[in-house]
This record gives structure tokens, sequence and C-alpha cells, in this order.
């Protein structure tokens, strides 16, 4: 009975419950588009139909009169939302984690914390619409379960505060439907540690003294030799380096790797799609592809059939992982600045979009929060939404008393309080 | 003359109790008094007087006629008002630690019958005197023999020390006429089993139909994973990493004092990187979409799916 890494890694919830083919992501984010068009569009005409009703009577009252105005309110009930589709909620939520991922920053958060908020919100839409919910609430309601999660403590008023035009009501109200939607699986696996373990390994080769694989056919003596005359770039000359120099590649390869893996990982489905071993060996081969040649070839040798399989896997991660504009390179994060203007265009047209296709029966989170709890009496407006939420509560608060007086019958009465037990005792001693 | 008369013992239960036979004082005197008795001969004398006597080693009893060697560790209050009763008491128990089987070791309830009436024989043998010496003898042997057969460091059969023994007839010079009489009364008791075998020459005693002894196993070394052994397959680790980023946790001694090791970071650093290595999410999750692996855990979904009349949990409203 042994237990290998990948048995390990099979047992975590990111790899059980959060982890998809491309197809069976793309089929989620449809299904998810679908039904969240469904229900604004349905929503929608709910909120309409007394409204219409009336601007019907007015118009026809107006019509009776004149002709002037009539044409407007009968345009808006006829006008279909216009829902976002699914591209344009995935670049919505692309953009609220790096928004999340700046407020991380901005907060001095350490990036396990941010990391593991960032996919939270990204686990969230995957089942959840922005069209639903806001991402602009979630993103900040999440990070603030991922530092509960992280072990970085933050209190909610501390945390609030932080925040412009932000209560800690505000944080508070989507906790539980976000922790619900993440199935509550908190663990996130992440590639940052891994990397690291990776960088000692290839320090240790460098310095010729690894511990090497019981199936290793070269010596610690060799591999050095051979690692020191690795070419810089791919397909380039042998070169041959001292040990210091090659430290000092190794040290560059894991920065650049890290950085990598601290944006683009984030911001993209990687988590999704592929294993944090993966994740960080596609990033490392982006950072420096001959030393991880020649990583991968001291753990697996170049005739075995997973070698291929493994390397075009990470080809293609590395691919999805350079394809994202922000991080391909530390030194060109600054897109030009045409395109930032672009994008922020795009993002501000896809907001405007947002607005006009938000779920109006979700739009008060806090409020909806507030409903859900005891004694809560929501007061009765004229949509439809509140008044069930108030019939709601009224319910369950008649069959709280109901039971309350039927376990008085059966238990008696509880117990009177220490200021009253002074009269009530002598009473019961008259009586008895 | 009444009050000499009162003095004799047993002329009057109460009086007697209260008055030591060694040194005659009464609790009218002492109300602390307390009587002790001594296991070898069982004669009463207050507290004070077993100070007195025995404070500087061992000294022969005090009573008039009995001449036993007694020491003051063993002397005790009696638990029993009779002494007889008290005396018996201890020969019983001694005689149990011995031969100490329950009906679980024999093979028939006839032979543990058996074995229950050999044991009550010996102990009213003990009781009454008759055949001491060869019964001790074949008591300590049969407990050698038990001791012998599982090994076990437990406290050796001690004698009755109330009854003539020969270490006692050495201490004591018991005369020659004595030593014949017991040897005679020796002889003279029918022996409950008159033709003793081999084995109960060597073992001291030899029960039919008593089951063989078989030692418990020994306890295997305990395993806190029940069998499951972590073994990676790609990386070994080494015990430690000379790289720059860590030398500063490695000498801070808030990290030391607290018992953190680095090896913990190595080897976690380490699963960490290849956790997964060999994972194919495009094979694995695909055939886990089929339903073609046998997992545990699809499995509980998939019935978890069909509890639920079919559908997934609906997870978003909870509005």
């Amino acid at each position: 009975m042994k237990l290998t890494e990948d048995d390990i890694y099979r047992t975590s919830t990111q790899y059980q419950h959060w982890t998809f083919t491309a197809a069976q992501l793309a089929a989620q984010r449809l299904q998810t588009n679908i039904q969240a068009s469904e229900r604004v569009r349905a929503a929608v005409a709910r909120q309409r139909a007394p409204r219409s009703l009336k601007a019907e009577n007015a118009s026809a009252s107006e019509t009776e009169r004149g002709e002037s105005g009539a044409n407007t309110p009968v345009l808006a009930v006829d006008r279909e939302v216009n829902c976002l589709t699914v591209g344009e909620e995935k670049k919505l939520v692309d953009t609220f984690c790096k928004r999340a991922l700046d407020l991380g920053d901005f907060l001095k958060l350490p990036i396990e914390v941010t990391a593991t908020g960032v996919q939270y919100m990204r686990r969230f839409y995957l089942l959840n619409s922005p069209m639903t919910y806001d991402p602009q609430t979630i993103s900040r309601s999440v990070i603030f379960i991922a530092s509960k999660a992280e072990g970085h403590h933050l209190s909610v008023e501390r945390y609030a505060s932080s925040l412009p035009k932000t209560t800690p009501a505000d944080i508070l109200a989507p906790e539980y439907l976000i922790t619900q939607a993440l199935r509550f699986n908190y663990e996130v696996r992440h590639p940052f540690r891994g990397l690291k373990g990776g960088h000692l390994e290839l320090m240790a080769l460098a310095q010729g003294k690894p511990a090497l694989l019981p199936t290793a056919t070269q010596s610690a003596q060799e591999l050095q030799t051979a690692m020191l005359a690795l070419p810089r770039k791919p397909d380039g000359p042998a070169t041959s380096m001292t040990v210091a120099e090659l430290e000092k590649r190794i040290t560059d390869a894991y920065g650049l790797a890290s950085h990598i893996l601290k944006t683009a990982a984030l911001l993209t489905d990687a988590y999704f799609l592929y294993t944090p071993s993966h994740i960080w060996l596609s990033a490392h081969l982006l950072a420096d592809e001959p030393l991880t040649l020649f990583y991968l070839s001291t753990k697996l040798p170049l005739s075995s059939p997973m070698h291929d399989k493994l390397l075009s896997t990470l080809r293609a991660c590395s691919t999805l992982l350079s394809s994202h504009p922000i991080s391909s390179h530390p030194l060109q994060t600054t897109a030009s600045a045409e395109q930032q203007k672009k994008e922020k265009e795009e993002i501000g047209a896809l907001l405007k979009k947002l607005r006009q296709c938000r779920d109006p029966d979700k739009i008060d989170l806090v409020k909806l929060n507030q409903a859900q709890k005891r004694d809560v009496t929501v007061r009765v407006e004229e949509n439809g939404g509140e008044g069930l939420e108030e019939s709601k509560a009224k319910r369950r608060k008649v069959a709280r008393e109901r039971a309350e007086r039927e376990a008085d019958e059966f238990w008696g009465p509880s117990l009177k309080r220490k200021d009253e037990e002074g009269s009530g005792g002598n009473l019961e001693k008259n009586g008895g | 003359m009444s009050k000499a008369a009162s003095r004799v013992p047993g002329g009057g239960a109460a009086k007697d109790e209260a008055i030591c036979p060694v040194c005659k004082s009464s609790r009218y005197l002492n109300p602390n008094m307390r009587f002790l008795v001594n296991p070898e001969c069982y004669h009463k004398m207050c507290e004070s007087c077993v100070d007195r006597i025995f404070s500087h080693g061992p000294a022969p009893c005090p009573i008039a006629g009995c001449k036993r060697t007694l020491r003051k560790a063993k002397f005790r209050t009696q638990t029993f008002e009779d002494l007889k009763v008290e005396r018996e008491v201890d020969i019983r128990r001694r005689v149990a630690r011995v031969l100490n089987k329950t009906e679980a070791d024999f093979e028939t309830l006839r032979d543990y019958n058996d074995y229950l009436e050999t044991v009550e024989e010996i102990t009213w043998n003990l009781i009454l005197k008759i055949d001491v010496e060869a019964t001790e003898k074949r008591l300590r042997l049969y407990e050698e023999a038990q001791k012998a057969e599982r090994n076990i460091t437990a406290r050796p059969y001690q004698p009755d020390p109330s009854l003539p023994s020969e270490k006692a007839q050495v201490v004591l010079k018991k005369g020659a006429s004595q030593r014949k009489a017991v040897a005679t009364s020796a002889a003279n008791t029918p022996d409950s089993r008159a033709n003793p075998q081999d084995g109960e020459v060597e073992k001291g005693f030899n029960f039919h139909g008593l089951k063989k002894y078989v030692p418990p196993a020994p306890e295997k070394p305990l395993d806190p994973f029940d069998g499951w052994a972590i073994e990676p397959q790609f990386y070994v680790v080494q015990d430690d990493y000379d790289v720059e980023w860590l030398t500063q946790t490695k000498n801070d001694p808030v990290a030391t004092a607290g018992g953190y090791d680095m090896r913990d970071f190595y080897s976690r650093a380490l699963c960490d990187a290849f956790s997964g290595f060999g994972v194919f999410v495009e094979d694995e999750i695909e055939a886990r979409a089929k339903g073609l692996s046998g997992d545990a855990n699809t499995g509980t979904r998939s019935a978890a799916t069909a509890a639920l009349g079919g559908k997934d949990v609906n997870m978003d409203d909870v509005f």
C-alpha cells in the first residue's frame, strides 16, 4: 500500500471538483450563461409586469386625450434584455480577477491569500454569472474569505475600512453564497511552493550534490558537467558556465517563473486545466527552456512514453500562460498606451452593458442576507420579490413561536431569572 | 483475683481486646492504642510494644511459648476480628496466586471442577496444618514451572510463615521431637494423589485436562498509517539544501526554537512540486466524466445525485 505524490494530488478537492478539460469548462460556462440569462429575463419581465400594466392604462388614457409621448413606456416593455455572452462574461471575470489581484497588492496581503481569493472568484463565476452577482462585491468578499482560509487573519472592520464605500455588511453578505458555490472546498493548491522545491533541486544539481533517483543513469558529476554546458537559448550553442553563473541563471529563472505564477497563472484558466506541478513547470519552461528540459530529463528518461506526453502538456500550458497579455515578461507588463486605452474602453462598455442586464432580484445582497436572518421584517414594497421574502419571514416567525409554545406545554416554562425569583418563589410556596 | 482472671486470654473478649498481652497497658490509659498482628504467629500486641521490641531488628515473639522471629515490617492491623479467619484468608490468597486457573483454561467442566477440588484440598491442608512441608514444596515447584512456561517475572510464592518450615526450624532450633511429629503427620495424612506421576514431581501438580498454554502473539509495532506509506516517484529529499534564501530561516532562532525543522519544508516543497506530475487532466478527467474509472468518489457522487432525483445539488439559490 503505497501512495505516490500523484495519488496525494488525486485526493485533493481541487482535482476532484475543480479540474476540467477545456471542453467541460466551456460547456459549464455556456450552461451558466444560459441559466443566468433566462433568470435575468424572467426577473425583469416579472418586475415590468405591473409597471407596463400601469403604463398601458396611462397610455390608453393619454391616447384618449392626445397622442403625445405615448411611445416611450411601451418601447421599454418590448425591449428584450440584452444579456452578456459567454465571452463577455469571461472577460469581465478576468478583469475583476485582475482587480482583486491589485487589491491584494494594495492591502499588502501575501500572494497566497490573493491567489486563493482569485481562484475562489474564478470558481464562483464558473457556477454563477456576473449578471446575477456583481463581480465588484464578490471580489472584495472573496479576498476576505481567502484571508481566513489561508490563516492571514484580518478583522472585517479593518478590511472594510481600507476599501472605499464599503461596510462590513457588504463584505459579509455574500460570504455564505460564495462558500456554497465553492462547495465548501477552501483548499486551493498553488504552484508556488512546488516552484521552490524545483528550485532547491536545481540548485543542488548545479552544486553537484543532488540526491538522485534510483533510476538515474548519470552520476551527479556528469549531470553537473552537462548542466554547465546548457545553451542559453533553445537550440543555441553550448556554453561553458561557472557554477556561480549557473546558480545565477537558476535564480533568475526562478524569479521569472515566480512572476508568471503570480500573474498569468492566476488570471488564466490554468488552475482548472492543469495540475500545480504542470503549471510551475510550464512557467519555468517559459522562463528558461533548456534548463527546464534538462531538469525533466533527470526525472524522466527521454525514451519513456510519459516524457512526450508531459512535454506536450507543458507546452500547451505554457502557451496558455504566455497568451495572457500582462505577464509574458516582467519588462513587457505595460502594454502600449493605445492598447491599454482600447482595453479600458472595451471594459467600460462591458460594464455599461452589465448594468443593463443585472438580475434585479440579486442587486442588494445585504438586504437579501438580512432577510435570511431571524426576525427581520422586510418592508412590503410594490414589487413582488420582497413581498415574498416578507411572507417567508412571517411564516418562519409563526412556526417558531408555535414550536416554543408546544415545548413550554410539554417541558414547562423556562426558569425565571434571578431578579424575578424572589416574588415567584413566594407565590409558589403560598400556592403549595 | 478477679482482676487476674480477667487478664487470662479468652476470659472476656471485650477486656481482652482492651489490654495488650505484652505490656498490659489498657485502652483506659491510652485511648489511641492500636493492636497489631504479625502473620508469622498471629499474636496480638500494641503498637508501642511493636515499636519497643522490634525497632532494632528482628526479635523473637514476646508471647510466652512462641519463639518465632518477627520483623517490624510485617506487622499490620488485623482485618478480621477472628484471627483464625485472618490466617485462612491469608492462606487462601497465597494459594490462589499460584493456582489461578479459570474455567476457560480447561477442556471440560469436569476437569475444572476436579481442579477446584484439588485447590480446596490443598488450601485446607495448609489451614489445618496437615502435610504442610510437602504441599508447600509442590506449590513452589508448580509456581516455578508456571513461571518458566510463561516467562513472567512475578513475585515468588512465599510459604506460609505461620507454619513450621525448614527455614523456621533452623532459626527457632526446634526440637527433634517436634520435627519428627511433623514428619509423621505428613506420612499419616492420606495424600490426595496417592501415586504422584513423573510430571508432578517436576511441576508440583499435574491437572488433568488443562489446556496447553499458548503465549499471546508479540505485539506488532504501532503503524499509525495502517500500512500506507508515501513513496515519492520523482524526487528524493536531501537532508539539506544550500540555497541563499534559506540561510536566514535556517539560522533564525525564532524558527528553530519552536521546533521547526527545515526538512519538513523540503519534503513538503518537493511533494508539492511533483504532486500531479503524472496526472494528465485531459485523460483522467475525461475518463472520470464518462464514469469509466471505478473511482469510489465518483460512485458516491452519482449515488448522491440519484438520491436527489437525478439532479445535482442546487448550490446557487441561497437567498
